[in-house]
């Protein structure tokens, strides 16, 4: 594989970069594989990746329905983040942060990861409360978290709203200096083309239609492109989970929401760090390129369509103003919106299944984004090894029975409140 | 400098009205009716900008929406606009208007080096490097790439603008007011449809305003002024400009933005500067036009380079010339228009078309005018860096592959069209499944998938005559089947030139040797080599080219960029353009200002505030107030130089000793009735509700159907068949819809009624040892003695003559009542307490003193009921009925719910009995222990017990029941705390209950 | 936004309901024997399906009453509306 640096741009500059090789191929559906991965997203690309690095199996192949990257991975904020109170969810992250931090050289690949810290803003002193809950025990888990008080947060945003004339002032934040952002695109192209230098199929335009299973066992994959054996199958298609669930006859905690986000025009450097609003649900980062990167609520009613209403944008912009006055003044250039997979208490499944060689990775809610290489880790473990590492086994699919939720905001099974 | 290229005359803007205004610090001359780009070119300014990536110099390309280049900071008012088109934004008096992306300034401007360098600046060359080292990315290069990015600068001072939005319902919205909208508008008006007509522009007639078709015996124009000012008067229609329908929701809204105040130099007042509607239409009418398609060719994107469209309409509108010395380089009829158009106008443009040998009338008609017109010509390159300074055209081969006998001529403008664009925008926002169009290259609409029509050339229909007559049919059978109506109108006859086909080839190749940047998108700097790089490298999804390159990303969104871009991937892949496919459009159509979507909701009130009948006597009281949910509740009256610490522990310790009172009015209130009530009630509680008798209150727990609590609170049987039940401040709506949910979905047998009352009743806790007395003094009739209102009684009773409702009820642990009277009473009541309590030392108490008493006491509230807890775990389990079903007991046998070291709910005392544990602290064995340091459980909450004189904090821990009397430390690295605790009962004052029972 | 016919009030926007999910969910009746797997599949698991969708939706703003919906929730087009106490 063509390595990237400076020194290989300098070189296809004088041949008017007309030897720059193909980034991943584009190979038909062979007949047989080890393990296929369905869902060519971040999730999908990263576990193929994985299962080839980590565990040395490489008769891999993710199946696409559309273009890989097409779904959340391309459609997200771009927020990366471990703040997390639940231990589950606190090391699964904090794991993955370390990868993150890592991605660009691991894949040669400039995923652009920038470290500037996210700030949630607290609007009453219960808030500065709930929000110590959960950074001390951020902290206790290794993982970096800092108090702020109203002068601080002045301090870092000037910008927000700490006029008189505001309906929640700001009391302080809870930040985590570590977290940050990336280049979304470049997270699922840099695994696509590593994943595929170390021998994995990335097929694209092929649509699973079914599934062969018999006596309890996982056989292979019946797709547009024609039937693919496969000794082990991995569902990694948050947003489509529970129409693939259904042609396996199973019934899952999870259900499908819109959530939209949008940007404005670009203008030059205001805001260095990601920002969310506490007396709402509003969060907001300035991209490289200028844009003001901004998301909220979901649509709030089962959906499977991407494009929203603008009702609830109006509504996320509210907040936003609420929390940055200054956005009054931009224009908003550019919506759109993703499916989630909604689980029934707000976490993710990395998790076996009741059929033999069958895995699920699912339920990302809003936080798939960030988890990408810590779940293609993880999943690629469970996948190879026949049983969830450590880090994923809280995100079982039995949790549901027994009662080990892992339930960050308290809402329990109305997931389309948040 | 003076008008140099402003005509004599024509145009229609308003000479007599002369306007000053500044664009980089320079002062220039304009006229009513222009906009910035016209008034600019009038003076011969064209360098207004730098593009993005490469800091090319940037001029005008469009003459409206689409402008993809000239993009300023505007001064109004003294507020900053940035990013303001200049082609849209319209000239008022003092207007202040400057560069961006350009540094020190848009002549000479330090980024361009970009452009020397951009050989090896390919689209997604980020990508590939500025990998090493590691930390390089965030510190160094990522601040670079930022600084040089973004286009105006943002004043993060607030915005004092005033933005409305405004609800209206249709018949029929129509997009545009050209040739298709005006027809259809007028023929379904003519039927009495309610009509609401949207134009973008500060004019109407879209293309009839540079048309040279007649009408009837009207110029464009005059039709349309007579359409005009017929539908303004009628009342059936709404007529608007400055107006942009920019989406198509569902269900048939579609939101428009009207810019009710940018064209004046400041906003009136009563008047918005912008105004947000969102319309619901019967029908919708997309007569959004077409938007001209460059040609592309080398540096096609140097100052000077137009379409021929935009300088037409500067022409004919603005009376301004966009050159003296044209090159009209045309695949089509269109470019004819502008060329003829110049010549009257005694300048003599040379046109290149790129067919063999076109014919038509509009081309006779220029040959007539002697224009010089070359036949299978193409400009090659444009030169000159900030202005066209000459072309290098060529002859090119009828295989449209060579090129031969390159020449260069002077000119100081190219005027390019590559044919039409329908705008399909909207109709692709709607749901509508566009289709590929091969005769115009274009996508059209498809079948309809909303209640939406698409006419005139946005539907790919570009004679006048046959746009006009579909389009008044249209409108007629549009509004018929709505009205019952049917005013035919006899279509106006039209005389308009006829046009030949449109030669499909829009790019230029390169000559040999040469390496012209030939631009696909003008503002983003994606040239032809970027999309073939894409390609090379895999990106082969147009989306994966688009988001590889940034094409069509930009402020424009790509208007006069993405069909050119499909077009060259699908030359480039050998399929065909509907095989490629288009991204899918999504709203806005262009970019629209955040302040008018959000509207009226900024400040203080981006929520509403919520405030009790007794606000006003807590505000002359010195109460200081917090944010609970939208309501506002006192949090202590500061007394003198009181801080909050010191002030809530004089009202706790108040309580406890003499009588305190504190406003309950924002607790949730529901009124139950019906012959079932009892049985809903001992469904929606965890403990029993049959056997409550007749003024009895009951404190009750429920839970969602997973198991975790949802709400606590007392509920009181007022009557046989009422009850009255209050829930937490929080939890209230949730609380009403649950009930709701169950007795119209789930129990629709059960006969029973719920209504809130949460506004209906003011209410006042009065508690402490001499809350009796101050009862005996409210209310002397009436016997509140342990006997006859014992502890969960209830009585009705009258207060100076108003109706009040008595409950016996406890939440500081003391001897307590709870007064209610109707709202408007409210006052009164405090006032009378406050009046009567005098001589018991009575004082008002906020939540952080209700706080203090409710922790001491061991009572639960939102932050042990934080939906993650179950009834267990907040030693609620006596409450748990064994003998019968409710709501979410099925959940409460999980596993995790019953195993042996369940969390539970305990008391924390530090053991030097003075360091305060921070609310949101963890409990844990080993203070010292390595990361991830297992946690037992958090702290809840935490207050100065008024009772021990120490602090005193609520944890939830594992295996808490056998934690009792154990040495633990509590832990906030947050705050840099370690304390040693000890481990006591959550009940930590009072643990019998008996005060509440004296 | 949403144009839903309330089958009480009339054709009214969506933001005048809120949303309460899968209407085909059924309550397991009170007092009465169910397995775990049962009452976790009525507490948890939803279908989710793409296209046709029978949820509920509360006229919160205007008569407070519960309402079925039929949704699809690919297209979002509203095919029935129905009472508390209808069934499709």
């Amino acid at each position: 594989m063509q390595k990237y640096s400076v020194f290989s741009l300098i070189k296809n500059a004088f041949s008017n970069h007309e030897k720059w090789e193909i980034a991943w191929k584009d190979p038909a559906p062979k007949s047989e594989y080890d393990v296929v991965i369905i869902g060519g997203g971040g999730h999908g690309l990263a576990t193929a990746y994985y299962l080839a690095k980590e565990h040395n199996i490489t008769k891999v192949a993710v199946i696409e329905k559309g273009w890989i990257g097409g779904g959340n991975v391309g459609r997200n904020t771009t927020i990366i983040r471990s703040n997390y109170m639940h231990d589950e969810n606190g090391l699964f992250s904090e794991f993955g942060m370390d990868l993150w931090r890592n991605m660009s050289q691991d894949l040669n690949f400039n995923i652009m990861f920038s470290p500037r810290g996210i700030i949630n803003l607290a609007h009453s002193d219960a808030q500065m409360n709930a929000y110590s809950r959960r950074g001390n025990s951020m902290r206790l888990n290794g993982i970096d978290a800092v108090l702020l008080n109203r002068d601080e947060v002045k301090k870092l945003i000037p910008m927000a709203d700490f006029s008189e004339n505001v309906r929640f002032p700001i009391f302080g934040g809870l930040m985590q200096p570590s977290a940050g952002t990336a280049r979304h695109d470049a997270v699922a192209w840099g695994y696509a083309r590593q994943a595929d230098s170390m021998g994995v199929d990335i097929i694209q335009h092929c649509e699973v239609t079914g599934f062969d299973v018999v006596n309890g066992k996982i056989q292979g994959v019946q797709t547009s492109r024609g039937n693919i054996k496969a000794k082990k199958i991995g569902l990694c298609v948050a947003g489509s989970t529970n129409v693939l669930a259904e042609k396996l006859n199973m019934t899952l905690p999870v259900e499908t929401h819109l959530l939209q986000a949008c940007v404005s025009e670009p203008i030059k450097p205001i805001l260095d760090q990601v920002v969310t609003f506490g007396a709402g649900h509003f969060y907001c980062s300035q991209s490289d390129k200028g844009e003001m990167v901004m998301g909220g609520d979901l649509d709030g009613y089962n959906s499977y369509a991407q494009r929203g209403n603008l009702p609830t944008l109006q509504h996320v912009l509210t907040e936003g103003i609420a929390m940055f006055p200054f956005l009054s003044k931009l224009k908003m250039l550019r919506t759109w919106g993703g499916i989630m997979d909604m689980s029934m208490d707000g976490s993710p499944i990395i998790d076996k299944t009741h059929i033999d060689g069958l895995y699920l990775n699912c339920g990302w809610c809003y936080g798939g984004f960030k988890a990408t290489p810590a779940s293609g880790w993880t999943f690629a473990h469970t996948i190879a090894q026949d049983r969830p590492h450590d880090l994923n086994a809280g995100y079982s699919l039995n949790r549901f029975s027994t009662g080990h939720l892992i339930d960050e905001k308290g809402l329990g099974t109305k997931t389309w409140i948040s | 400098m003076s008008q140099n290229f402003r005509l004599e005359k024509g145009g229609l803007i308003n000479r007599n009205k002369k306007i000053s205004f500044k664009f980089n610090g320079k002062k220039y001359f304009g006229f009513e009716g222009d906009t910035i780009a016209s008034a600019l070119i009038a003076n011969g300014v064209h360098l207004v900008g730098r593009s993005f990536k490469y800091h090319r110099p940037r001029g005008f390309f469009g003459a409206g929406v689409d402008e993809p280049y000239a993009i300023l900071q505007m001064n109004r008012n003294n507020e900053v606009d940035p990013n303001v088109r200049a082609t849209e934004q319209e000239l008022f008096e003092g207007l202040e208007a400057k560069s961006v992306n350009c540094w020190p300034n848009v002549d000479f401007d330090i980024g361009a080096i970009n452009n020397f360098l951009n050989k090896f600046f390919p689209a997604g060359f980020y990508y590939k490097t500025f990998m090493w080292p590691k930390s390089f990315w965030y510190k160094i290069y990522e601040p670079i790439i930022r600084k040089a990015a973004g286009f105006g600068a943002a004043s993060i001072n607030h915005d004092k603008e005033r933005y409305e939005h405004k609800y209206e319902y249709c018949d029929l919205l129509i997009t545009g007011s050209g040739p298709s909208g005006l027809a259809s508008a007028y023929a379904a008006a003519q039927n009495g449809a309610k009509v609401i007509l949207a134009e973008d522009k500060p004019r109407f007639g879209g293309s009839l305003l540079t048309s040279e078709a007649t009408i009837g015996n009207q110029s464009g124009k005059e039709w349309v002024d007579t359409i005009i000012s017929k539908l303004k008067s009628m009342k059936n229609v709404i007529v608007k400009n400055r107006s942009q329908v920019f989406g198509y929701y569902d269900h048939n809204m579609l939101v428009m933005s009207e810019r009710v105040s940018d064209h004046l130099p400041e906003t009136e007042k009563y008047t918005p500067k912008q105004r947000l509607w969102y319309i619901r239409a019967k029908e919708v009418v997309i007569s959004s036009g077409s938007i001209e398609r460059p040609l592309v060719f080398g540096n096609n994107d140097a100052p000077g380079v137009m379409l021929s469209s935009a300088a037409k309409e500067y022409l004919k509108v603005y009376g301004v010339l966009v050159g003296k010395k044209p090159i009209i380089f045309t695949n089509n009829d269109s470019g004819y228009e502008t060329a003829i158009e110049f010549k009257k106008n005694g300048i003599d443009p040379v046109v290149l078309d790129t067919r063999i040998s076109p014919d038509s009338e509009i081309i006779n008609e220029a040959k007539n005018l002697n224009i010089t017109i070359k036949n299978s010509y193409v400009v090659v390159a444009a030169k000159g860096y900030k202005k066209v300074k000459s072309a290098d055209i060529a002859k090119i081969s009828d295989d449209k592959k060579k090129l031969s006998r390159i020449e260069n001529i002077e000119c100081d403008c190219i005027c390019v069209s590559g044919f039409w664009t329908p705008s399909i925008h909207l109709a692709s926002q709607s749901g509508n499944k566009t289709k590929f169009n091969e005769q115009i290259d274009s996508f059209i609409p498809n079948k309809s998938k909303q209640k939406e029509t698409t006419l005139g050339s946005a539907n790919g229909i570009f004679t006048l005559g046959e746009t006009l007559k579909t389009s008044f049919e249209k409108g007629n059978e549009l509004s018929k089947q709505l009205t019952n109506n049917d005013n035919k109108i006899s279509i106006p006859a039209v005389v308009e030139k006829k046009s030949s086909e449109h030669d499909k080839f829009w790019c230029v190749p390169l000559p040999k040797g040469k390496n012209y940047k030939r631009f696909l998108d003008f503002q983003n700097d994606v040239a032809v080599s970027d999309i073939e790089l894409a390609l090379r490298e895999g990106y082969r999804s147009i989306e994966h080219v688009k988001r590889y390159t940034t094409l069509g990303m930009a402020t424009d969104q790509g208007k006069t960029s993405n069909l050119n871009g499909l077009q060259l991937v699908s030359e480039l892949e050998n399929k065909v353009v509907p095989q490629v496919g288009h991204t899918t459009f999504r709203p806005p159509y262009t970019p629209v200002s955040i302040g008018a979507i959000v509207g009226r909701e900024v400040g203080k009130h981006s929520k509403p505030t919520r405030k009790s009948p007794m606000h006003y006597w807590h505000e002359k009281n010195n109460a200081v107030f917090v944010d609970a949910g939208v309501w506002l509740r006192p949090r202590y009256y500061k007394q003198g130089s009181e801080n909050l610490f010191e002030a809530s522990k004089r009202e706790a310790k108040n309580v406890r000793q003499n009588v305190g009172i504190c406003d309950v009015t924002t607790l949730g209130k529901i009124d139950i009735k019906g012959p079932d009530s009892a049985e809903f009630l001992n469904r929606v509680y965890t403990n029993a509700w049959l056997k409550l008798p007749i003024g009895k209150a009951r404190y009750g727990v429920m839970l969602r159907e997973d198991g975790i609590v949802m709400d606590d609170g007392t509920t009181t049987r007022i009557s046989e068949n009422h009850y009255h039940m209050t829930t937490t401040t929080a939890q209230a709506a949730n609380v009403l819809s649950h009930l709701e949910y169950y007795l119209q979905l789930v129990w629709p047998e059960l006969n029973v009624n719920v209504v809130s009352s949460t506004e209906q009743w003011a209410g006042a806790a009065i508690a402490g040892p001499k809350s009796r007395s101050v009862m005996q003094k409210l209310f002397p009739s009436l016997d509140v003695s342990n006997d006859g209102l014992p502890f969960m009684g209830y009585i009705e009773g009258n207060l100076f003559g108003i109706k009040a409702r008595i409950y016996r009820i406890s939440f500081s642990g003391e001897l307590a009542y709870e007064v209610n009277v109707e709202s408007d009473n409210g006052n009164f009541m405090w006032e009378k307490i406050m009046e009567v309590g005098k001589e018991f030392n009575i004082q008002p108490y906020g939540t952080e003193a209700l706080s203090t008493l409710r922790i001491e006491m061991g009572h639960v509230a939102g932050s042990e009921l934080d939906g993650r807890t179950i009834p267990y775990d907040n030693s609620l389990e006596g409450l748990i009925s064994k003998k019968k079903d409710f709501i979410g007991k099925r959940s409460l046998s999980k596993k995790a719910y019953v195993a042996e070291d369940r969390q539970k709910i305990v008391g924390v005392v530090p053991l030097d009995k003075k360091t305060s544990i921070p609310e949101g602290s963890y409990i844990v064995k080993d203070a010292k222990a390595k990361l991830p340091n297992p946690k037992l459980g958090h702290v809840s909450a935490s207050c100065w017990s008024v009772e021990h004189d120490n602090p005193f904090s609520l944890a939830i821990i594992k295996d808490g029941k056998n934690m009792i009397g154990q040495k633990l430390f509590a832990l906030s690295p947050l705050k840099n705390k370690s304390i040693p605790v000890e481990i006591v009962s959550s009940h930590y004052v009072d643990p019998k209950g008996e005060r509440v029972r004296s | 936004m949403l144009h839903i016919k309330c089958p009480h009030c009339g054709l009214r926007s969506q933001n005048e309901f809120s949303y309460g999910g899968d209407a085909t969910v059924k309550r397991p009746e009170l007092n009465k024997e169910i397995s775990d797997q049962d009452w976790d599949n009525y507490v948890y698991l939803r279908k989710s399906p793409r296209g046709k969708h029978l949820e509920l939706w509360q006229h919160i703003s205007g008569c407070r009453q519960w309402i079925k919906v039929e949704r699809d929730t690919l297209t979002h087009e509203i095919s029935k509306t129905l009472k508390a106490n209808e069934e499709l």
